[in-house]
């Protein structure tokens, strides 16, 4: 890119190579990380034996055998897969569900001030509601299935879905718009080539918010109240009191979080290309 | 002049903008002005004397509070495609490829996608940026981008091309660079421009007339000079010294 | 320059239509419980809302404590949690963005507890500390550190290189650069985890009373829940509702007084 620019117009790209050396090797990033997560590991498993939290926390391997087990035997009816999918199931269904109907509901107030006029003030009133809040009303209405948690799921995720794709729209640089109307463009030409690509990535970054708002709200709904889940894996560690147990789904529902952001992270690069990358973040 | 026929005319327009909610503040006054067929006209002006806002209103993107705005003959109401702008922030579509930014304007007036391709590459290839179409905005350097953002106006087929100081933004070796490029596209695809600036070199590189803007608000005409000088100009023609003398004399914009 | 004054008038429509929205909103909630389609036993309308309102500011009946007691209990473990992870995470964060020893040992710790949702520690909360004040200001200090070190970090790392070269021309040595440079360039991010973080703790101070509580808002609404009272429920969601709304009010007036000259 740099070489073939035209017109002294460069970019520059290089970067220092610095010679080897042991100090350098000490303070490299990924050796760094190397320690750090051995450190971790390992002042893990000296607080565990040495039993500091009494028979409160396990070593990582006990863990791990656990988790092994899990997937061999069958735990309150299925196995380790089967916690993770009615889990995941949950999610899947609040998330998609809530952004379906926030997404456009949160474009429309931002393009149309009358719209917004109405439904704004309303959702000024739920917004500091924190989604977990619902939770007993969602049992009182819905009883203990999976309404009640895919409701939890829905408010828990509707409100960053709408507010990001609200203010990803009226942060569009307005004089875009005039690029469109001076082409000759009509109205609807500008809300299909400026608002929407503009606003998708902070629909994404919305998307985001919202999946690990869903995993909390789905850990929260599962603790009170479910007969398999992950977070049932941990709430029947603490009844039974196995930290094992306990850590085992903490781990596993970290990674399933992980996961999915992982997977709506990979869709943003494929469907806004355009987006520049940021370095060192 | 008057042998030439007459492209746009605009007629005692004033603008008054409203600031922070209720202050007024008047922009331009009584501007009167006449464009001609195939001229290049240079609007010479400091920041703040209300030179953009005058092309906006050419462009149809402010409605003047006063005055009329006529384009060959009809009044201009509107933001339209006969008319071609060139944005000082290029204002070019992060998402859109190169491609898709210059084929934007055609694309909108529903022009099939062969033609629509055809006539974008013949403006890509005539601002140089040939090998560059599947790009992102984001990729290329300052002096590109507006090479893209030409090219988008120019692909539209406008019959009168507005550029709103398209090289305030590029270091010093590229805005030279940018003008003779400007003056060779002109002189390849011959249209009525009306050129926006704030520097007398490029005003005096490019203008075949130049309006000097009184410099401060509001915006009144403060003097025109019809430039002779044969092209390609010199920076350092005797004619053009001279003349950068006069205009230097005659404003307060310090270079 | 004095310029002269105008009246912009917005249409009326847009002046009522917010009031319009509020008042048929809560005109609705009223009749559906009034008329029964709702039962009442579902769903309380805000005039028995507010009966209980009045009732539970001095009436400990029949969850335990008056409104008071349960929202000081709140408040102060929101507060304790709040502070220590601001206290940890934003002087690890700052660290992180700089020092890379810093950021090597810490990052990966970091971002291994990072997705694991701060309620899932709630089992080992009570294991470790019971369901006391100190399980809960641990949840909501997990919950509120990780956007103190986020912002932090990310405010270290956007200082202008540029700047960070000059000062290296003028021989300020790394730490000087730090302590001079970085950190106030990162201020405004690190006020916007101020905002950030108050809402995760508060978020997750209702979830670690809902499963883990003998006090407090949270604890409020649970009681309600298992009592059948939907008048409870409802007023406890709606006073965590408010404490959230008034405390991000304040932090945000207390973050504009203090960036007043940083943010133009």
């Amino acid at each position: 890119m740099a070489g073939n620019s035209i017109a002294n117009e460069t970019v520059n790209q290089s970067r220092n190579r610095e010679p080897f050396s042991l100090r350098r090797f000490l303070t490299n990033k990924y050796f760094l990380y190397c320690v750090s997560i051995c450190l971790f590991l390992s002042l893990w498993d000296y607080v565990a034996r040495e039993k500091i939290f009494r028979d409160s926390l396990a070593r990582p391997l006990e863990v791990w055998d656990q988790l092994v087990l899990l997937t061999q035997i069958k735990f309150a009816g299925t196995h380790l897969w089967g916690h993770i999918w009615a889990s995941l199931q949950r999610v899947l269904i609040g998330f998609v569900l809530a952004s379906i109907v926030a997404i456009p509901l949160g474009l429309f107030m931002a393009l149309n001030r009358y719209v917004n006029a109405i439904v704004k003030p309303l959702f000024d009133l739920f917004k500091p509601m924190p989604p977990i809040a619902w939770v007993s009303i969602a049992i009182l209405w819905f009883g203990i299935g999976e309404t009640s948690k895919v409701f939890i799921i829905i408010i828990g995720t509707f409100v960053p879905c709408l507010l990001n794709a609200y203010n990803g729209v009226r942060l569009v640089d307005p004089d875009l718009y005039d690029v469109i109307r001076v082409l000759g463009g009509s109205r609807r030409d500008e809300i299909i080539h400026v608002c929407f690509p503009a606003s998708f990535p902070a629909i994404f970054a919305g998307l985001q918010i919202s999946l690990s708002s869903a995993w909390t709200c789905v850990l929260a709904a599962e603790l009170m109240n479910s007969r398999d889940g992950m977070g049932f894996l941990i709430k029947r560690g603490m009844d039974t009191h196995q930290p094992t147990l306990v850590l085992g789904g903490m781990i596993l529902i970290a990674a399933a979080a992980y996961g999915t952001s992982l997977i709506v992270s990979l869709a943003e690069r494929r469907l806004c290309p355009w987006q520049r990358t940021i370095d060192n973040l | 002049m008057s042998d030439m026929k007459l492209k746009l005319r605009c007629e005692n327009v004033s603008k008054t903008f409203i600031q922070k909610g209720n202050q007024e503040v008047p922009v331009i006054r009584d501007i009167t002005l006449s464009v001609y067929e195939n001229e290049f006209l240079v609007i010479l002006g400091p920041g703040q004397s209300g030179k953009s806002t005058l092309l906006k209103i050419f462009a149809g993107l402010e409605q003047p509070d006063t005055g009329t705005i006529t384009l060959d003959g009809k009044p201009v109401e509107g933001p339209g495609p006969d008319r071609g702008l060139v944005f000082q922030s290029y204002m070019l579509f992060a998402w859109k490829t190169v491609r898709d930014n210059v084929e934007l304007g055609l694309k909108l007036r529903g022009v099939p996608a062969e033609e629509r391709r055809k006539t974008a590459q013949h403006y890509i290839d005539l601002v140089g940026l040939t090998g560059f179409e599947r790009h992102y905005p984001h990729q290329l350097s300052g002096g590109m981008k507006q090479r893209v953002g030409i090219a988008r106006a120019y692909a539209n087929t406008p019959s009168i091309m507005l550029l709103d100081e398209p090289f305030g933004q590029l270091d010093a070796q590229t805005r030279m660079f940018m003008q003779k490029e400007t003056a060779r596209i002109w002189e390849q695809e011959r249209r009525t421009v009306i050129f926006v600036t704030n520097n007398i070199d490029e005003a005096l590189f490019l203008g075949d007339r130049i309006v000097l803007m009184e410099g401060k608000l509001p915006g009144t005409i403060k003097t025109e000079y019809v430039l002779d000088l044969p092209r390609p100009r010199e920076h350092t023609g005797m004619d053009f010294l001279r003349l950068r003398k006069e205009i230097t004399d005659n404003t307060e914009l310090v270079l | 320059m004095a310029y002269k004054e105008v009246v912009v008038k917005k249409p009326l429509l847009l002046i009522i239509l917010p009031y319009a929205s509020l008042i048929l909103f809560f005109g609705l909630w009223q009749a559906v419980v009034q008329f029964g389609i709702i039962p009442n036993t579902l769903l309380a309308s805000p005039s028995q809302v507010l009966t209980t309102f009045i009732d539970k500011l001095t009436n400990a009946n029949p969850d335990g404590a008056t409104m008071g007691a349960h929202a000081w209990t709140s408040i102060q473990e929101a507060f304790l949690g709040y502070l220590l992870s601001l206290v940890i995470g934003i002087p690890l964060g700052l660290a992180m963005g700089w020092f890379n020893i810093a950021e090597g040992l810490f990052r990966p710790i970091f971002e291994l507890i990072r997705p694991i949702p701060p309620i899932a520690w709630i089992p080992l909360t009570v294991f470790w500390f019971g369901i006391g004040l100190a399980g809960k200001v641990f949840i909501i200090w997990i919950a509120g550190i990780v956007p103190c070190v986020i912002n932090s970090y990310v405010g270290v790392r956007m200082t202008s290189p540029v700047l960070i070269q000059m000062a290296r021309t003028y021989g300020a040595s790394s730490w000087q650069i730090f302590t001079q440079l970085c950190i106030p360039s990162a201020l405004p991010m690190v006020f916007g985890a101020l905002q950030l973080a108050l809402a995760y703790c508060w978020t997750n101070l209702v979830a670690a009373e809902l499963l883990a509580a003998d006090s407090g808002l949270g604890f409020l609404i649970t009681m309600g829940g298992r009592l059948g009272r939907p008048d409870i429920i409802v007023l406890g969601m709606i006073c965590v509702g408010i404490s959230g709304a008034i405390i991000g009010f304040v932090i945000d007036q207390v973050e504009k007084k203090l960036l007043a000259g940083i943010r133009r």
